[in-house]
């Protein structure tokens, strides 16, 4: 019997790396929103811009895992 | 008997896309990120265009669990026919209970069922069966509840703020949820709908009507694709009810982190080839963001009836499937047999499930949504005329849990 033990190593810690990425970066920019919501001026601007680059950044990793699940585009 | 296998597949993807609603779906519900019959909608529509991004038929229906071809076992549409019944009975049969299993076991189980009694125990391949279906039962929950348990402390560590005054602003999470859970109902439209694809395949390719080594021809990717989607659509209400609040209590946060944890080790897994079943792997992340949010409670024993129906699975499938099968043995009268009591055991079930209704408006009851108190008095009135006890006692459980 053959079990991969080295793929279920790298699903855990591909699984554990992407759901920290997503939540870290979403929690961040929520963190973020929250600041701006009791700032003002130009710090509040800096500071809500910054959490959309966070959103920016969860949204563009959860891009990449659509791209990974579609086949037809790394044929 | 071909059209009879196609129809029992596409049932099959239909339970099986009511079955996993909830895997996607049951958490925005319950945090009210999403409306009921919307979460439902666009679960169903992304399903369906799942089906249609990936159609990577499978070349062996067990994936190596029955050994298929030259020196093993040829595959007839009889046995095709009796493993899908034992995977659409027993799933039928979880949905009544509400409880989250893996579709894919089910049909696994109900194709060994059928093989044994079509040729012996030996054409199992035991080992596989180790590695594919018992040590991925065990590991996905255990990978997605940890990384749902890390991530929703990471969650609840980035967002709490010093100080009385500062507001955490935790609500901002529901609207990451929209996208975290569809991307698991993405992710599930590409994974499971090819399952019934590629059984039908197999079989039009066994009945001589399409060239061996082609792939699913259009129809067929239409008609899983359709057949998942409004499974999906009809909801697996009671499922949705048993992951969304009957193993804890979901708070946005919680929820986006479990849906990411859910989404990640979906996509991990298929891509890095360890194959996790996406109901395992969502009952485990809801688990493990019940274990990390302080103050949430994880209720132990309904995690444990989803643990008995995951042992259960595969063995009780097989069993199923081996009725069916001895049955089918009998040549066209058998086939008969089969479908006209499985067709009477289903409607069985669906009647015992009218007695006790769950849909869209009672699934989840106590959303955190303020606005909506008139409206969940207005409901109880009515329920109490017509509530069966079962349901007067879970919801009076409900209320003090609030």
């Amino acid at each position: 019997m053959s079990i991969d033990w080295l793929a279920f190593v790298l699903v855990a810690g591909a699984t554990l790396a992407a759901a920290m990425v997503l939540v870290g970066t979403y929690g961040l920019g929520v963190r973020l929103l929250a600041v701006a919501a009791d700032s003002a001026g130009a710090r509040q601007r800096m500071v809500r811009a910054s959490a959309f680059a966070c959103f920016g950044v969860c949204a563009a990793a959860v891009l990449y895992g659509i791209y990974l699940i579609v086949p037809a585009f790394h044929s | 008997m071909v059209v009879l296998v196609i129809v029992l597949a596409l049932f099959f993807d239909f339970t099986n896309g009511f079955h996993d609603t909830a895997n996607a779906m049951a958490t925005p519900i319950a945090t009210g990120a999403i409306k009921a019959k919307t979460a439902v909608a666009l679960a169903a529509v992304l399903n369906l265009v799942g089906a249609f991004l990936s159609t990577e038929v499978a070349k062996t229906i067990s994936g190596g669990i029955i050994r298929e071809g030259g020196g093993g076992l040829a595959i007839s549409p009889e046995m095709i026919f009796a493993g899908l019944m034992g995977a659409v009975v027993w799933n039928m049969l979880t949905w009544l209970l509400g409880l989250p299993s893996s579709s894919s076991h089910a049909l696994f189980g109900g194709l060994i069922g059928a093989a044994i009694v079509g040729a012996g125990f030996g054409v199992i391949n035991y080992d596989v069966v180790v590695s594919k279906v018992l040590l991925p039962a065990v590991l996905a929950p255990l990978i997605a509840g940890t990384v749902a348990f890390l991530s929703t402390r990471l969650a609840y560590r980035i967002t709490t703020r010093k100080g009385a005054v500062a507001n955490p602003k935790r609500g901002g999470f529901r609207y990451g949820q929209i996208f975290s859970s569809s991307l698991v109902a993405l992710a599930h439209g590409t994974n499971d709908a090819q399952k019934t694809m590629g059984v039908i395949t197999l079989v039009l390719v066994a009945a001589g009507t399409q060239p061996a080594g082609s792939g699913p021809l259009p129809w067929v990717i239409a008609a899983c694709g359709l057949a998942i989607a409004i499974g999906t659509y009809t909801g697996g209400w009671r499922i949705i009810r048993t992951l969304g609040s009957g193993l804890t209590e979901v708070k946005p946060a919680q929820g986006f982190a479990a849906e990411s944890s859910t989404a990640s080790a979906i996509l991990a897994s298929s891509h890095l080839g360890f194959a996790l079943s996406t109901t395992q792997v969502a009952s485990g992340s809801v688990i493990g963001s019940g274990l990390g949010r302080k103050g949430a409670q994880v209720r132990w024993s309904t995690a444990r009836r989803i643990a008995v129906g995951w042992v259960l699975t595969l063995p009780a499938a097989a069993v199923v499937g081996a009725l069916a099968a001895a049955v089918a043995h009998l040549g066209p009268a058998g086939v008969i047999i089969d479908a006209v009591v499985g067709t009477l055991v289903i409607a069985l079930m669906f009647l015992v499930s009218q007695r006790n209704r769950v849909s869209h408006d009672n699934a989840i009851s106590g959303l955190d949504h303020a606005g909506e108190v008139v409206e969940i008095k207005r409901r109880k009135k009515k329920r109490k005329s017509e509530a069966q006890p079962e349901e007067k006692m879970a919801e009076q459980l409900m209320e003090a849990g609030e």
